[in-house]
């Protein structure tokens, strides 16, 4: 469990969509879920389709694992289309099972629904399957940079960002080791009510809330001591660049966006 | 905004760890999903440790931090309850709790503030409005994307049905929370006159 933490959702390799600039995967994607929902005939779906399925193959990551990682919505998937086929009451009745009728309407929108829904999953788990966290952090600061005219703390947020990825799996471990020594100590946590059930987290908490804060004043303490002072000129270890390739995929995808309006138009 | 300092982003990065164990606390203890009508109901601690992030920390820090729970989430760790991550966790339709912590962090805050020194009461008010926004916002946002996304007509009355096993739990755990801050913050006077004094100043 704990190195699907460190690692989240990412996936090592070096694809065309690995390699892509984190802010061309990020900009892309913001702009894939509006235009999503454009999609209204068959035409404007495949070419969603096409481009989803493409981007999909192109991060080699093996497709089973991608649908795995989907888990947690493919029952609202099921779900939406369950539903729409049995409550929309358009076109010719397909089946009639006892006095419940299925209409040829209400297969094609609980399709186009659910499709919509399943692509704009795809596309966006696409997103954490190829670029690792500290890269999207990175990514967000830059893209976050025109917010420092309202005096919005930015780089601290990209700070915090980074340290809390660090530690995360320090403190589950830190839980873990809390939990077994309270329960050493007779902390009951596997019977009673309810409500023993939940007071029973309280000795769990007081210990984990002291040593993360101490953590964290150590932390600070020594970034003080290695002459942390804010974000003013501060350089960076990676630094992003917008390659030929990001120009190239922002083509493609005005592509796709404008080939989706035309068959609106049409 | 004033200027945060070393000991706020820590502590602030710090909190977004908590809440990422506090929203999967099933891991470690499984009994704490707890069996409602047939389906099983993991218990987040999430509501808990949001309305403990604007109490410990303060407005600013306290949604500072939630929205870096949410981008850490988004980023593609699982932080999220279910231990779900990335932008999919956001447009599923409970998408809007997370998004609501950030406002549960900064109300709550900004209430606690009005106490002058800790009182039960203050924080037991300040948490209960706590839960208000964070259940109105998400219940909203749940009834949005079912009629929006999902195309599913959905009452707004049935949306917030669905969440009522919830809203008590959250209730309870709400009212823990304001109990937690007292009985912490006389244990660890120190990590709590920290965390308050630094960010309000």
């Amino acid at each position: 469990m704990n190195n699907a933490f460190i690692i989240g959702q990412y996936v090592p390799g070096n694809s065309l969509v690995h390699r892509l600039d984190p802010r061309t995967k990020i900009t892309v994607i913001f702009f894939f879920v509006f235009i999503v929902f454009f999609a209204n005939s068959l035409a404007s779906y495949s070419i969603l389709t096409a481009f989803s399925l493409a981007s999909m193959l192109t991060t080699r990551i093996p497709v089973r694992y991608i649908l795995k990682g989907l888990t947690p919505v493919w029952f609202l998937i099921i779900f939406t289309f369950t539903l729409h086929i049995f409550v929309t009451k358009q076109g010719t009745v397909l089946v009639e099972i006892f006095n419940l009728k299925i209409y040829s309407g209400g297969v094609i929108q609980g399709f186009a629904i659910s499709m919509r829904f399943f692509l704009l999953i795809l596309v966006t788990s696409l997103l954490t399957l190829t670029t690792t966290p500290i890269e999207i952090t990175d990514a967000i600061e830059d893209m976050l940079h025109p917010l420092k005219k309202i005096k919005f703390p930015v780089h601290e947020l990209a700070l915090m960002m980074s340290i809390s990825l660090r530690f995360i799996p320090t403190l589950m471990q830190e839980t873990d080791k809390i939990s077994k020594a309270q329960a050493s100590r007779g902390v009951d946590f596997k019977t009673g009510s309810i409500k023993d059930r939940v007071k029973a987290v309280v000795p769990l908490l007081v210990p984990l809330f002291v040593s993360a804060f101490k953590r964290a004043e150590e932390l600070a303490m020594a970034m003080e001591a290695r002459g942390y002072r804010g974000g003013e000129g501060r350089t960076k270890l990676r630094e992003l660049k917008i390659m030929k390739l990001d120009i190239a995929i922002f083509i493609l995808f005005a592509a796709v966006a404008a080939g989706l309006f035309l068959t609106r138009v049409y | 905004m004033s200027k945060l300092k070393t000991v706020d982003l820590t502590f602030g990065a710090v909190f977004v760890c908590l809440m990422a164990i506090g929203a999967n606390i099933t891991v470690w203890f499984p009994v704490l999903a707890v069996p409602i009508g047939g389906a099983t109901v993991p218990v987040s601690l999430q509501t808990f440790f949001a309305i403990l992030a604007g109490l410990m920390l303060g407005r600013k820090l306290g949604s500072l931090s939630m929205i870096v729970y949410t981008l850490v989430g988004v980023a593609g760790v699982p932080v999220f309850a279910n231990l779900q991550a990335g932008p999919m966790a956001l447009a599923t339709p409970t998408g809007g709790f997370i998004i609501s912590f950030i406002c549960v962090a900064f109300i709550v805050g900004w209430i606690a503030d009005f106490a002058k020194k800790p009182s039960i009461a203050m924080y037991t008010f300040a948490a209960l409005i706590g839960l208000i926004v964070n259940y109105g916002i998400g219940v909203s946002f749940l009834y949005l994307s079912m009629n929006t996304w999902l195309e599913l007509s959905i009452t707004y009355s049935l949306a917030w049905k669905g969440m009522i096993p919830f809203l008590i739990k959250d209730g309870a755990l709400a009212c823990l929370a304001a109990v937690f801050m007292i009985s912490f913050a006389k244990r660890v006077p120190y990590a709590f006159r920290t965390a308050r004094t630094s960010t309000n100043g």
